[in-house]
């Protein structure tokens, strides 16, 4: 259970501030090279304006569809219409949301569930709706008031199971963050109201990013192999940070981690992905794309999966990229993105567009800084030869004492 | 992770489980509506995702969890209302209405959308100028409209969320378009309102006459050079007509801002004295020779009665100054076009004796009487 932490990196959909406007995104026209037309319009007294245009082309009004032909199967309610009576049964319905989000990768669930909360009046907010709204906000981008709902539970509840989960949370907030000591000190606290394997795994993530993996996964390792069997879903978390710690020290021992979570819970698409991104790493193309066979509607494992046709001259290779194109083209028009990771690896492998890689992978670094964060930035920054740029990351990393099998190698 | 898991734990760790989960990998893109407006041919798209419409009517009548062609299209008259409701364009004028033209299925990255598309009619049959969209908000406040804003200046885009649930369709980008755009309408307007203008029109006759008699003995240029007596009379009256449209410009200035305003009942009966007045002058100089202060004198009071009509139609405009400055060198413009029309026709017709011992006379006479008249008329009025 709580696989989580480690692994969490989240999305940003919404009102964060350093989502850009498509229409001011200097990177956009360049990334769309063959939508660009320009239109000169001379006015009155002859001024020539220059306009970048025809962004938006939709597709043509079709009204020929048959009767009979299935247009959409629609998903099944997940609550009812009627407004949540007391605070269990909204906090029951919120938790179903960013479950269903969380499964299917939707990201209207947890539109509907920030419906539901902002609708809930503050006086009758409790510990259980308070962690829910900060791991919405914490999916939305949202770190500051999801850090701030809960600090306040961690700091107010009298409910332990409450505080413990409060601390998991942001103890994963803080190091997708790459916060380490704030993330090491909540995961202390867990270990000792909740020992096991949670708590272990949560050091073992920090100490590994921290300058210690061998000792973490041998340490990890040991712990998960002595479990017990029953608590299927703390061994899968464990099993999951193992992976990370492996593919960190450029294990072999990573896939087996990793298959073993996909086995038991196929729907991991964080887990599914990472798989996919190791495969590729390894030169394992063809096993790339029978992993992400069926999951080219999620971006990460498309994006993945687009690089890894492009790899091996796949005849559907083309159409995916096309595909994507489009979703990436919506999701800037809008202006925050799902994926700000998912659209700099698009740029930087798939597109070539190596500055619209480097500015959507530093913003992306400005939130996130799993190891997968910090390699897209470094091979960005090094594909546009921002020697500054990679130096400082470097440091960062060097500061951390931090050190990746999967980060591109120095140049001395 | 999975529900099975759930189970086997207590409640509290239940809760762990679900937030621990991984929060990564989106499968779809959140929900969007797109509004393309092509100011230019006045149409409006609108497409809604068949998911999201689900949300807020009952598409799928027979309740299998899926919709059919049937049942989309059955719901057209329901689509149409909710867009109603939702989606609102108006201008100064008030609400614009949406005339559907076409209506149908589209396609987004995320999958099968209703469509349709409306032509856009406005009371004053000018372009909208702001667009209210309201849909989907309560129900999904990550839901945005992506709007698409076509005009003379190209294509940009604009979205549309919970706290910015309309936005302005004028030109942002382009504020020295829009003041262009602005002068030209002005200037236009300034060129036809002289033109209709019968009073104004008079009056520049008036003096235009004395300028095509020929002159007195003493004053008659060498016959040999007729041409340079033409040129110098023609630079002559475009004088004093500049002299007349700075002389109204002044005035008109000060009502538009606001700083001076007279009663317009007043003011057009003043005018229309002073057309009189100007004609009586051609015969007995009781305001003197010199045509260019009569024009000055008399131009501040037309330019009150500009003011009138520059102030229809600077209503709901920001840019006074601009709109002020275009509106007089349209009339400036308007009066030397006139001048150079009439002018040439009438220093002609100066050869004749005619033209000076009757049809000057009999013109100025009638200038005078239907001013008089005018005098009389929005006298009684006041």
């Amino acid at each position: 259970m709580i696989r989580t932490t480690n692994r969490r990196s989240t999305t940003c959909f919404n009102a964060c501030g350093h989502c850009r406007q498509f229409a001011s995104d200097p990177g956009l026209t360049a990334f769309h090279p063959a939508l660009r037309r320009r239109a000169f319009s001379i006015a009155a007294l002859i001024i020539a304006l220059t306009v970048e245009t025809a962004l938006a082309a939709p597709t043509a009004i079709e009204t020929d569809y048959s009767d009979q032909e299935i247009l959409i199967t629609l998903p099944t309610e997940v609550s009812a219409d009627t407004p949540p009576v007391n605070a269990t049964t909204a906090a029951d319905r919120v938790q179903a949301y960013l479950t269903r989000a969380r499964a299917e990768g939707d990201p209207r669930y947890l539109g509907y569930g920030q419906a539901l909360i902002e609708g809930w009046p503050d006086e009758r907010m409790t510990d259980r709706l308070r962690i829910l709204s900060a791991t919405l906000d914490q999916s939305l981008h949202r770190f500051e008031p999801a850090r701030a709902q809960l600090t306040q539970v961690i700091d107010q509840s009298v409910d332990q199971a409450q505080v413990s989960q409060a601390r998991l949370t942001l103890a994963n907030l803080e190091l997708v963050q790459g916060r380490y000591a704030a993330a090491r000190g909540h995961c202390e606290h867990l270990a000792t109201a909740l020992p096991g394997l949670i708590a272990a795994s949560c050091m073992a993530q920090v100490d590994a990013r921290t300058g210690n993996p061998n000792d973490a996964y041998e340490t990890l390792k040991t712990l998960t192999r002595r479990a017990s069997e029953q608590d299927i879903t703390s061994l899968l978390w464990a099993e999951g940070t193992l992976a990370d710690i492996a593919a960190q020290l450029g294990k072999p021992e990573a896939e087996q981690h990793w298959r073993r979570v996909l086995t038991l819970a196929p729907d991991d698409l964080y887990t599914r992905t990472q798989l996919a991104d190791w495969l590729l790493e390894q030169g394992n193309a063809r096993s790339v794309v029978t992993l992400t066979d069926q999951y080219e509607q999620v971006d990460s494992l498309a994006v993945i999966r687009a690089i890894a046709m492009k790899q091996l001259g796949h005849a559907e290779g083309d159409r995916l990229a096309a595909r994507l194109e489009e979703r990436f083209r919506e999701a800037r028009w809008r202006g925050n993105l799902l994926h700000q990771r998912d659209l700099a690896r698009y740029a930087l492998d798939i597109a070539g567009d190596t500055d619209t890689a480097l500015s959507y992978a530093q913003r992306n670094w400005q939130d996130q800084r799993e190891p997968l964060d910090t390699r897209l930035l470094l091979r960005a920054a090094i594909a546009a030869e921002e020697g500054t740029l990679v130096a400082e990351v470097r440091a960062w990393l060097n500061r951390h004492n931090q050190a990746d099998a999967r980060y591109p190698e120095e140049r001395s | 992770m999975t529900p099975n898991c759930c189970r086997r734990l207590s409640a509290g760790l239940c809760l762990l489980v679900l937030l621990t989960l991984p929060l990564t990998a989106w499968a779809h893109k959140a929900s969007d509506s797109f509004i393309y407006l092509d100011q230019n041919q006045s149409q409006l798209r609108i497409d809604l995702a068949l998911r999201d419409l689900a949300l807020l009517l009952p598409l799928d009548s027979n309740g299998d969890g899926q919709l059919s062609g049937a049942e989309v299209r059955n719901s057209r008259g329901a689509i149409t209302g909710l867009v109603d409701q939702g989606v609102a364009v108006s201008n100064a004028s008030g609400p614009c209405q949406l005339i559907g033209m076409r209506w149908g299925l589209s396609r987004h990255s995320d999958g099968p959308y209703a469509a349709a598309r409306y032509r856009v009619a406005c009371p004053d049959e000018l372009s909208p100028s702001s667009l209210e969209y309201q849909l989907l908000f309560e129900r999904d406040p990550l839901h945005r409209s992506l709007v698409s804003i076509t005009d003379a200046q190209g294509e940009r885009l604009d979205v549309l969320a919970p706290d910015k649930r309309r936005i302005s369709l004028d030109n942002p980008g382009s504020a020295v378009g829009n003041t262009l755009q602005l002068f030209g309408t002005f200037l236009y307007e300034g060129v036809l309102h002289l033109l209709i203008g019968l009073d104004h029109i008079l009056f520049l006759l008036v003096l235009i006459l004395p300028a095509t008699l020929p002159r007195k003995q003493s004053q008659r240029p060498s016959p040999t050079r007729p041409i340079r007596d033409f040129r110098l009379r023609l630079l002559e009256l475009a004088g004093i007509v500049t002299a007349f449209t700075v002389a109204h410009s002044i005035t008109l200035a000060l009502a538009a801002l606001d700083i001076v305003t007279l009663p317009i009942a007043w003011v057009e009966t003043v005018i229309a004295l002073s057309i009189a007045v100007a004609a009586l002058n051609v015969f007995w100089p009781v305001l003197g020779r010199k045509t260019w202060k009569l024009a000055f004198g008399f131009g501040l009071i037309h330019g009150f009665g500009f003011a009138s009509v520059l102030g229809e139609l600077t209503s709901g405009v920001s840019q006074t100054v601009v709109a002020l400055a275009g509106f007089n060198l349209g009339v400036e413009l308007g009066q030397l076009a006139l001048l150079g029309l009439v002018f040439p026709a009438l220093y002609l017709c100066g050869q004749f004796r005619l033209y000076e011992r009757a049809a000057v006379p009999a013109m100025l006479l009638m200038v005078g009487s239907l001013s008089l008249y005018w005098v009389a008329e929005r006298a009684t009025a006041i």
